[in-house]
């Protein structure tokens, strides 16, 4: 992986140079360079199809590839849902795909299967080989797990659950008379080897916040988004913060939040659970069914925060895997609105990402480009639709310098948007086309 | 302000709901009054007689049925029945002996006297099964309404479980979790869930229970089974939406006692008894019953649901035995009062008490088996029942029953592990046991004792204007409070957890006529429905920095209106026209309305109720005979269109730790279909029931706000057996063995063809084809007392399901005694 993430720094670097010396006769050449980098890359596309509403992405997922070139023509037309392969999942299955494209990886979520982890060949079109072997980690992590592809050269993924919250006192539990000092629930953190399909390791154990923290109420709900850090030793894990009133054992809704706390454990023993709390950010950093931490081309961790009482921040981990408060960042600052929202964001290299957002409260969808080293966002210029949700986002592919989104309203067409994350230009590519009620979730 | 609003939307509705009521009723008046004219066009003649049995002594309760009048011979064996003018087949029918059919002929306001001698018969003669309860049976079927009749007489004797004999039946489908005492849904030509309510005795079953169910009530328990579809009539008031099956127990008109045992595979023992005492001078009644169910279920499963998962996550297939899912339940009932007194035809007061036991293998999925679960549940109601014709004034028959129910139910789940299909804890890469990824089996431990208190309390009045008219008036009202303790919650959490008090009352009230010479039945209904559930959450409270427990106290108050027709026309004997319509409604559940804090989903106030409307019309042909063949036939169709339908939307931006989104009527589905059944009997020996259901359950909703039509549009809703047959043949060898003694041969074969669990129309999402075939025989002794049955079930080992990834049992093998003694 780090080889070929090099490779694509170096083309990085001769199609920046290109670009900022050459003039226009120079864009074939530019193009002819790229093929060589992802020639015969596959472009997998995702669409999620309604269960009984519009939007809700509960009738299942389906996929459907096509090489690079069609997905940069907007004449080309596609439509998964006519001619996709079904991804076997009862609800929205939450794909990840290797680095070349080739695989995808899927694990599915709920259903007789939830927990399921398969493999698919991906031949092109409709055609996926789903291969024989599959390994369950329902035992561990439930049968609607939270996981994420480590950065690692498509060696690991890591899955992570949180169950069974209660107080310290429960009447179940082993101190049942004892007074309240926290709830609590159990953690688990399982890898697994993606090439061999096996589990390659887990541990659960209780994490705790500090011991007044914890007297408030306040607990990991949910753990999510596992990042790999850059000596490759811990994992920096998001986390979604609940708050039970402990005179009543009933969640809270207007609860002042805690800053933005993540879990850092050591890797690959998955030991040493350590929580670390930002005093930057106020919202959750689980993201939601993707990515939402990334290892940036500086050596730190980025990461967006959600339902943040202040809008969403980037916030950064530094290499000591330590919040780093000096760093501020505040999307609604950047972007001039209020209550940013980060559906989705993926780091494109350079200290450049894209991130899917909504804003003021309501669902309607924006693309922003952002820079993380000047701490600006800009709203990419595309045609933006009242009925385009990112809620349920969950692929931007990074190839080379190019950033592919699809953007389809939920029960509209749309397109294909490729982003150059060097010179932010933005290109239109293939028509996707919609079916009522359905969307699309992802470019793998 | 919230208050504000909410009054304001009620008061607007009620006003709405008035209106519409006012129009039914003017219709319904206006009829009463065309039709009047009727019932004078044909004076009655009085046709009576004496039944007499082979030795010349006299039967008592033998029923006389002509145009659709029925009467019942008295102690003495004397009867009396009023008929219109004109010729008439009088048939004589009573238990054990044979049919005899008189032909009379009765001049207007004439007297005519018809005796009759009834010859003794065997058990096990075929006509018995079809003859002796056909009076209600064909009343009931003949009415108008979409209903089944199912006759518990033959299967009483046999190792039949009541939901088995349902799910025998046309358009109705049973889907049950695995083996005896499992849960169960039933689908009622595509509707199912909350949508089909089941009464015992016209009372909801909620009244009584888990442990007195149709998962309990052996079939000898009970006299037959109703099963209305899509159109319900008033006396069944409850807001059923998609159908109702009403479950009338065993009433017993002479004196008897019948017991069995019945044992087979899976270690399954079940036995039953019931009794009757009369005193013929003083009219006082005894009746008592009682039932006992086990089995260990532990029958085999395979295949690619189940599979042990290794440490590193890798599948092995196994071929195992259920090891969780023990079932136990005990009941009995007894009833003390008078029957046929000046004062009442019927007066009883009773007390029914059940309890029982269900281990859990596994949730909605067999793929990961449960150890520990379990649930148990108790029930204790008490009843009073009053029933007298010529109530106050002729001709006005008033029914009350009461009944208080105490009910309590406790799920158990505790042990902490996975385990494997062997039973064994699963353990981790580290060779550890491994935690449930919840805490417990299915989710977080607990031990949830949750109680509830049923007042139940109905009175009917039905008024006989002539013979062609009746009115008939029925209010329920019932009430439910329910409180629940977690005793794997700390006190405080316990005394934070809020309760939910639901009542009921429904108003309905019918006009039923009958025109030309009883050739035309109809029957018009309106009902109201009102519901109120109190909702109280305590909350904390600060005061002067005191902090104190406070009760927040909401109420939802809701009313609606349905209102329905059925009709039928004889347009020859042996040529009937049936339809039946109905705007049906369901009332938003407790949960729907106030959501759940447990699950974080918000209240919403303003929920309407679920509304559909059914209509079904159908024929029914026969009995043709030629020679020792007899045919007959029925097809029927229908629709169900049902809108307002209660889902609940998802919002993945908002925090599922603090809140979800509320339930929002914006569904919509539609189920259109047909069914058929086939009844062909050759001589007395040979009858072949043949029975088939199709049908159309489509997503409804056609285009989205920006005016797209939605893929599923009138697509089949994933996860509905779509398409089933249902045979049963049966021959009979008489004196084969013995004199007098009777055998039979039963083969019975179900099909359900396959159908999608999912939107994606994905192979492994589909349940495969199912046929599964059983074979039966039955034996009865010379003396008419001891019958003996054995039954094999799923013959040839095939793999069933009714639900998705749910395995019900293989081959399975019973045997049943059964000793009835009458009139001792």
């Amino acid at each position: 992986m780090k080889r070929a993430f090099l490779k694509f720094l170096m083309f990085g670097t001769v199609i920046a140079t290109v670009g900022l010396t050459g003039c226009k006769k120079d864009t074939p050449k530019q193009e002819e360079e790229e093929e060589e980098v992802d020639k015969d890359r596959w472009i997998t596309i995702a669409g999620a199809k309604m269960g009984t509403n519009p939007g809700d992405g509960n009738g299942g997922t389906v996929v459907y590839s096509i090489s690079k070139e069609d997905a940069r023509n907007p004449g080309v037309s596609v439509s998964v849902y006519d001619n996709g392969f079904p991804v076997k999942s009862n609800r929205t299955a939450r794909l990840q795909s290797s680095e070349d494209g080739k695989t995808l990886f899927n694990i599915a979520y709920t259903g007789d299967n939830g927990g399921e982890f398969s493999r698919y060949k991906v031949n092109g079109a409709g055609s996926f080989t789903q291969e024989d072997v599959t390994v369950n980690i329902s035992q561990y992590a439930s049968t609607s797990p939270r996981w994420v592809k480590l950065f690692d050269g498509d060696k690991t993924g890591i899955a992570v659950n949180v169950a069974n919250i209660q107080a310290n006192n429960a009447a179940g539990g082993p101190t049942p008379d004892a007074p309240f000092a926290y709830f609590r629930g159990t953690a688990t953190v399982l890898a697994l080897n993606l090439q061999d399909v096996l589990i390659a390791g887990y541990k659960q154990y209780e994490i705790p916040l500090s011991a007044e923290e914890e007297l408030l109420g306040h607990a990991i709900f949910r753990l999510d988004a596992p990042v790999l850090n850059k000596a490759a030793n811990k994992l920096i894990i998001g986390t979604w913060m609940q708050k039970r009133n402990p005179a009543t054992g009933l969640t809270e809704s207007g609860f002042e939040r805690l800053g933005s706390k993540s879990v850092v454990v050591d890797f690959p023993s998955l030991e040493n659970p350590k929580v670390i709390t930002s005093t930057v950010g106020f919202g959750d950093n689980s993201g939601y069914r993707s990515f939402n931490s990334f290892l940036a081309t500086d050596g730190n961790i980025y990461q967006a925060t959600q339902r943040d009482s202040k809008g969403s921040h980037i916030l950064k981990i530094n290499q000591s895997n330590e919040y780093d408060n000096s760093y501020v960042f505040s999307l609604d600052q950047a972007l001039g609105v209020e209550d940013v929202y980060v559906d989705c964001w993926r780091y494109a290299g350079n200290g450049i990402a894209y991130a899917l957002y909504t804003y003021g409260g309501t669902s309607q969808g924006y693309i922003a480009r952002l820079d993380l080293n000047a701490k600006t966002a800009t709203k990419v210029d595309i045609p933006y639709d009242v009925d385009l949700d990112f809620g349920q986002y969950q692929g931007i592919l990074v190839s080379g310098d190019e950033v592919y989104v699809a953007v389809t309203p939920v029960g509209k067409n749309g397109n294909i948007y490729i982003f150059n994350s060097k010179t932010g230009t933005v290109t239109k590519g293939a028509t996707l086309v919609n079916k009522a009620g359905n969307h699309y979730i992802g470019v793998f | 302000m919230y208050a504000t609003t909410y009054f304001k939307n009620r008061v607007g509705r009620n006003l709405g709901y008035s209106r519409r009521i006012l129009q039914v009723w003017s219709i319904f008046l206006l009829l009463c009054f065309t039709c009047a004219a009727y019932s004078q066009s044909a004076p009655d003649g009085i046709v009576s007689g004496i039944v007499r049995d082979e030795q010349g002594n006299p039967v008592p309760k033998a029923t006389l049925q002509a145009a659709n009048k029925i009467a019942l011979s008295n102690d003495d064996g004397s009867y009396q029945v009023k008929l219109p003018a004109g010729s008439h087949r009088l048939v004589c029918t009573v238990t054990g002996y044979e049919a005899v059919v008189s032909q009379v002929r009765i001049k207007p306001g004439g007297q005519l006297t018809a005796n009759f001698s009834l010859k003794n018969k065997a058990y096990g003669e075929m006509e018995e099964v079809v003859v002796s309860k056909l009076s209600e049976k064909k009343n009931l079927e003949t009415q108008g309404f979409a209903v089944n009749v199912i006759e518990t007489k033959e299967a009483a004797v046999r190792n039949f479980q009541t939901n088995e004999l349902l799910d025998r039946t046309v358009g109705v489908r049973v889907r049950q979790n695995g083996g005896l005492g499992s849960a169960v849904t039933y689908n009622l030509n595509g509707m199912s869930g909350n949508s089909v309510r089941i009464f015992i005795d016209g009372i909801p079953i909620s009244t009584y229970g888990a442990s007195f169910s149709l998962n309990s009530i052996p079939p000898a328990l009970i006299e037959r089974i109703e099963v209305y579809k899509g159109v319900i009539p008033a006396h069944l008031a409850d807001d059923a939406l998609g159908g109702a099956i009403n479950v009338v127990l065993k009433k017993g008109m002479r004196k008897n006692l019948t017991a069995s045992v019945s044992y087979g595979s899976f270690n399954t023992f079940q036995a039953s008894a019931t009794s009757m005492f009369r005193n013929s001078k003083s009219g006082f009644t005894v009746k008592a019953s009682g039932f006992y169910n086990s089995s260990d279920n532990d029958y085999e499963v395979w295949g690619k649901f189940v599979r042990n998962i290794l440490p590193n996550g890798r599948y092995d297939y196994v071929r195992a035995r259920r090891f969780n899912d023990a079932y136990r339940s005990v009941g009995g009932q007894v009833e003390l009062g008078f029957t046929d007194v000046k004062w009442a035809d019927q007066f009883f007061i009773g007390y029914n008490g059940s309890d029982d036991h269900n281990d859990i293998q596994h949730g909605t999925y067999m793929s990961i088996p449960y150890k520990g679960r379990f649930t148990e549940s108790q029930a204790h109601v008490f009843s009073l029942n009053y029933r007298k014709y010529d109530f106050i004034i002729r001709n006005l028959e008033f029914t009350l029953n009461g009944m208080y129910s105490d009910r309590s139910q406790v799920v158990v789940d505790t042990v902490r592990w996975n385990y494997n299909w062997f039973g064994e804890k699963s353990v981790g890469l580290s060779g550890d046991p491994i935690l449930r990824p919840s805490g417990a089996q299915q989710g977080a431990p607990t031990i949830n004792h949750i109680n509830r208190n049923v007042g139940t309390f109905r009175a009917g009045f039905n008024y006989d204007i002539g013979e062609n008219h009746r009115i008939v008036l029925n209010h329920i009202f019932y009430t439910i409070d329910r409180n629940q303790q977690d005793l794997m919650k700390s006190e405080i959490e316990r005394s934070f957890i809020g309760t939910r008090d639901l009542s009921k009352n429904i108003t309905s009230l019918a006009y039923e006529m009958k025109a030309f010479d009883s050739k035309l039945r109809t029957n018009l209904f309106g009902k109201y429905y009102q519901q109120k559930i109190d909702r109280m959450d305590p909350v904390l409270k600060v005061e002067n920095g005191q902090t104190t427990r406070e009760e927040d106290r909401v109420n939802s108050n809701k009313t609606t209106a349905g209102y329905g027709l059925a009709f039928s026309y004889a347009v020859t004997p042996s040529f009937m026209l049936l339809t039946s319509a109905e705007k049906a409604v369901r009332m938003p559940s407790e949960g729907e309305v106030f959501g759940s804090p447990g699950e974080n989903i918000v209240e919403n106030i303003s929920i309407r109720p679920e509304i559909s409307n059914n209509l079904n019309v159908g024929v029914r042909v026969g009995p043709y005979i030629i020679d020792k063949h007899k045919l007959s036939f029925s097809v029927s169709g229908f629709i169900r269109d049902t809108r307002d339908k209660i889902v609940q939307r998802i919002n993945p931006r908002l925090n599922d730790a603090v809140q979800t989104d509320p339930f929002e009527n914006l569904g919509k589905t539609k189920s259109i279909g047909f069914e058929a059944e086939a009844y062909y009997t050759f001589h007395e020996n040979l009858s072949v029931l043949l029975n088939m259901s199709k049908f159309n359950s489509v997503f409804n909703m056609r285009f989205d706000p920006n005016g797209l039509q939605y893929e599923y549009y009138n697509k089949q809703l994933p996860n509905e057996p779509y398409f089933t047959i249902n045979s049963r043949v049966q021959y009979v060898f008489k004196e084969l063995i013995q004199k007098k003694s009777a055998l039979n041969i039963y083969y019975n074969f179900g099909f359900v063809e396959r159908f999608y669990t999912t939107w994606l129309d994905i192979e492994d999402f589909r349940t495969p084809r199912q046929f599964i075939q059983d074979l039966g025989v039955s034996y009865l002794f010379p003396n008419k007392k001891f019958v003996v049955s054995a039954d094999a079930k799923n013959i040839f080992d095939k793999q069933a399901y009714d639900n998705f990834a749910v395995q019900k049992p293989g081959r399975a093998f019973y045997l049943k005694l059964n000793y009835t003694i009458n009139n001792f």
